[in-house]
């Protein structure tokens, strides 16, 4: 496998545009811990090598648990996971998946129940910007690290 | 049909990113009638109500047509859009669709063969701004103008 093109060289400033976004989840309050989940779970229903590698590493670095990890792609079968992570969880796939699930009442009732409205769009972005890193790494074949 | 939230009230520094970012788009130097071709139809493959109403009606203002408007669900049977509209459609259905497609080397070359590389990046953003304010829109269930 070989990338396709490097985005950052060609344009930084649009990417640099990215990076802003990716620095407003970060700061905005929010798990890391919780963060991590989600990335890794919308990097799983989209295919990105690129990004589990990257959250994975990232993920286990700041003390996530390996089981977490492993059982992430069947996480509404298991009791690894707190309520309000299941809530982030189920929206991130509804979000994900939008064309097919259309964002459903139950799915929406589970978040509000477990986040603030601020917390929900914070939640949001995090699901759409991992959605955009996914699109851009697949899209340029970028390459992760063998390691 | 009603709102779930106001997300420019609930968390106003937040969405400031996203416009941010969106104006970065609109300054790329690609074309608008693309750059709205483009809008419409993730828009149409996420079904976004508030987007495509929103698109459709800038689209018009700057002089696109009805008709290509209205054949665009089905842009690869018709021969109304040019080759570099052609690539970028079907670039945009790859990507939006990311989970089924993985973004395939044939869809590459058409886009390779109409955008230099830095479109290709910009052209890309494009794709994942509209990605994700259709998935805001949605999911907050934003109202579109009546």
């Amino acid at each position: 496998m070989e990338a396709r093109l490097n985005p950052y060289k060609l344009v930084p400033s649009v990417m640099q545009g990215m990076i802003d976004l990716e620095g407003r989840v970060a700061g905005a309050g929010l798990e890391h811990s919780l963060l991590e989940l989600i990335k890794m779970r919308v990097s799983q229903i989209n295919g990105c090598a690129f990004c589990l590698h990257m959250h994975a590493a990232d993920a286990r670095k700041s003390g996530e648990t390996e089981n977490r990890l492993y059982l992430l792609n069947a996480w509404r079968e298991s009791s690894y996971y707190t309520d309000r992570e299941r809530a982030a969880l189920g929206w991130a796939e509804a979000l994900t998946l939008i064309s097919q699930t259309k964002a459903p009442d139950a799915d929406y009732a589970a978040l509000k129940a477990q986040f603030s409205d601020k917390e929900q769009v914070i939640v949001t972005l995090a699901i759409t910007t991992i959605n955009a890193w996914n699109r851009i790494a697949i899209g340029f074949r970028s390459q992760h690290p063998h390691d | 049909m009603q709102a779930r939230l106001d997300m420019f009230k609930a968390n106003p520094a937040i969405m400031q990113g996203m416009l941010d970012l969106s104006a970065k788009i609109g300054e790329s130097g690609l074309e608008h009638s693309l750059l709205e071709l483009v809008k419409m139809r993730a828009s149409q493959i996420n079904g976004c109500a508030n987007c495509i109403a929103m698109h459709a009606a800038d689209a018009r203002k700057h002089g696109e047509t009805e008709m290509r408007l209205y054949l665009l669900s089905a842009w690869w049977e018709s021969s109304l859009y040019t080759d570099r509209e052609r690539a970028a459609l079907a670039w945009t259905d790859a990507l939006t669709k990311v989970g089924e497609t993985q973004a395939p080397d044939s869809v590459y070359a058409q886009l390779s063969a109409q955008f230099t590389q830095a479109e290709q990046v910009a052209l890309t953003l494009a794709i994942t701004v509209i990605n994700s304010w259709n998935r805001f829109a949605v999911g907050f269930r934003v109202q579109h103008a009546v």
